[in-house]
């Protein structure tokens, strides 16, 4: 029972992780109706910046929130290249998010190398219902809350959040009253990329990220985000925390391999599945 | 002769490129030779996919998975049950066919970037069962000692191995080339192209648009399946990791360069790009430089070329070249019926 129990923590801890990146991959397709293929990137980014400010001596905290920041750059500047030509078919916009994710790693081998890098997180471990915990899940745990919070203060409360929202519903109405959509899709980008980052630097100390890591990333990422059918965040934070918990399970009763084959097989079905209903069979061109 | 007359001048460019490519394995060492065979391999799976992405309108990540499917197919076979090489052949090809119809029944309901996922989830899939069926594979390890091509007692090996191979290799490409080129002007190549034009209007007029856009997949598959069992037998070593995603997404790039749903566009952008990577490789790997040098290189060019050749030439090298071409003929021909007006 206790052995099921830290399953179920660690898979919740992993499934936050998942549920930031997701809403990364939301919070840039509801706006610019993109599906960013860098996602992943953004979280292999901020994990090794973080990795190397703290080797410089910057204690954490600062680190983390400075890589965030760098992530939140990177995907600003991946949202100008992809969206930047006014008229660029999203099926374009998606293979040009493609050909930024591989470029990147050029750029990731050449400032940090070929290996995978870590760092140690939060030290220590918390007893809960007789199962201890590392209190680097907690700290997940608490920062995805945190940021979900804030999420849904931001688009509920906040002009910007309206104006992003305003976007996704409708970009002629929004336009007609004022709304720069570009503007506010090269917005929803940053906040992709501050999320994936988020992602990034909380994922780090569980399990060292290196250049190519961005695919497994991603592909969880993207595995949650359709739970909401793309476009609704706190689906994709339910799908996530399923995929975290199942693949925990499948690791750890059955065999670590098959981890990451519980995601791709559950993103399959349920992409067929949405499709026969005609959920997502036809998608604006 | 009266078959020759009158035929455009691209039709002559394709019997001139075809007559040196036919000439130039003579005087190419063998390192040079096996550069040839894996360009034509590569063209033969992108005359597949840019089909498939030009005409059924569908992107696949997962085309590698193909390629790999049909190499444990033939190298199996022949291998593990002693089934002549050519027929191994043959049946991979035509398992890899089947399995794209199993497999593109429901993921063919997908469109747009949940089909790109969907096939980049179905190739990593398909690694995965390859590494955990130790016993068939040899899983992570690979399947060493594939036995060579032959007819009979005519086996490919020995001080000409890969000349002969460079000639198999160029068969076949001729051969899916100019499939393609009159399955492009076939009544369901018609139909296709109206499918790329638009959906509703094709199946408004018609065109049976899910099971042509089956087929097309099918076909695409059948290519990769083709190429890959060529692989296996050339290389007689395949492991898992002879099929990364980087190699489909190299594909897809192919593809993209060439200009989708351009017949000789593929060939032009498999060669184009695989080219480009090898100078980059050779440059890179000098002494004293970095040994990450020549991967760097490698995934910056993938990256800028993928993000400029879909910014400023989203239809592709070949048919920009066409369109340019077209347009000057165009405005020659104006020039000369405007000067014969003013005589």
């Amino acid at each position: 029972m206790s052995l099921f129990l830290t399953y179920v923590v660690s898979g919740i801890a992993t499934g936050c992780t998942f549920a930031l990146v997701a809403t990364g991959f939301v919070v840039i397709y509801r706006v610019s109706r993109v599906v960013n293929f860098a996602q992943g990137v953004f979280a292999v980014i901020a994990g090794m910046v973080a990795s190397s400010l703290l080797t410089r001596n910057l204690p954490h905290g600062p680190a983390e929130v400075l890589a965030v920041a760098v992530a939140a750059l990177a995907g600003l500047a991946v949202g100008a290249i992809a969206i930047g030509r006014p008229g660029t078919p999203p099926l374009a916009s998606l293979i040009i998010t493609l050909g930024l994710g591989i470029g990147s790693y050029a750029v990731i081998i050449l400032i940090w190398g070929d290996q995978p890098v870590s760092y140690s997180g939060l030290p220590g471990l918390a007893r809960l219902g007789g199962v201890s915990i590392q209190l680097q899940f907690l700290l997940v745990v608490a920062v995805t809350a945190i940021t979900f919070a804030l999420l849904s203060l931001f688009f509920d409360h906040t002009y910007p959040g309206k104006a992003l929202t305003a976007c996704s519903s409708n970009p002629y109405a929004a336009r007609l009253v004022g709304i720069d959509v570009r503007r506010m899709g090269l917005v929803a980008f940053a906040l992709g990329g501050a999320l994936g980052g988020l992602a990034g630097v909380l994922i780090t100390p569980l399990q060292p990220v290196s250049f190519d890591s961005d695919v497994g990333i991603a592909i969880n990422g993207f595995a949650a985000a359709i739970f909401g059918g793309l476009l609704r965040p706190g689906t994709a934070l339910v799908g996530a925390l399923v995929l975290g918990v199942a693949e925990a399970l499948v690791a750890g009763y059955y065999r670590a391999s098959f981890e990451s084959g519980v995601a791709l097989v559950i993103m399959l079905g349920l992409m067929v599945w949405r499709a026969s209903r005609g959920a997502i069979a036809e998608e604006p061109e | 002769m009266r078959a020759l007359r009158g035929r455009p001048p691209t039709f002559w460019m394709g019997v001139v490129v075809a007559l040196v490519s036919l000439v130039v394995p003579v005087a190419l060492n063998d390192s040079q030779l096996t550069v040839y065979v894996f360009i034509g391999l590569s063209v033969i799976v992108v005359a597949g996919l840019s089909l498939l992405m030009g005409f059924a309108g569908q992107i696949s990540l997962g085309q590698a998975a193909f390629y790999a499917i049909g190499a444990y197919t033939a190298a199996l076979l022949t291998r593990a049950l002693g089934v002549p090489p050519l027929v191994s052949l043959a049946a991979a090809t035509a398992f890899t066919a089947g399995v794209a119809v199993v497999v593109g029944l429901p993921l063919l309901r997908l469109r747009g970037h949940y089909l790109a996922f969907a096939t980049l989830a179905f190739q990593l899939i398909v690694l995965s069962v390859i590494g955990e069926a130790r016993g068939l594979t040899g899983g992570d390890t690979g399947m060493p000692g594939i036995p060579t091509l032959s007819i009979g007692p005519l086996a490919i090996q020995g001080q000409y191995r890969a000349f002969v191979y460079a000639y198999v290799t160029w068969v076949l490409v001729v051969g899916v080339l100019l499939f393609n080129r009159n399955l492009v002007r076939s009544r369901p190549g018609r139909g296709l192209r109206a499918l790329a034009t638009s959906e509703a209007g094709a199946l408004a007029a018609g065109v049976p648009v899910a099971r042509y856009k089956l087929q097309v997949f099918a076909l695409s598959a059948a290519y990769a399946g083709l190429a890959g069992g060529v692989y296996a037998f050339f290389v007689s070593y395949i492991a898992p990791g002879s099929f990364p995603v980087l190699l489909s997404i190299q594909f897809l790039i192919m593809a993209t360069v060439g200009g989708l749903g351009s017949v000789w566009g593929s060939a032009v952008g498999a060669v184009v790009v695989y080219l480009l990577v090898q100078v980059l490789q050779s440059v890179g790997t000098g002494p004293g430089l970095p040994p990450q040098l020549p991967a760097i290189l490698s995934y910056a060019v993938y990256g800028l070329v993928l993000v400029l050749v879909m910014t400023f030439l989203p239809q592709g090298l070949v048919p920009a070249l066409q369109a340019r071409v077209a347009a000057r003929r165009q405005v020659s021909a104006l020039e000369a019926q405007a000067r014969g007006q003013l005589d």
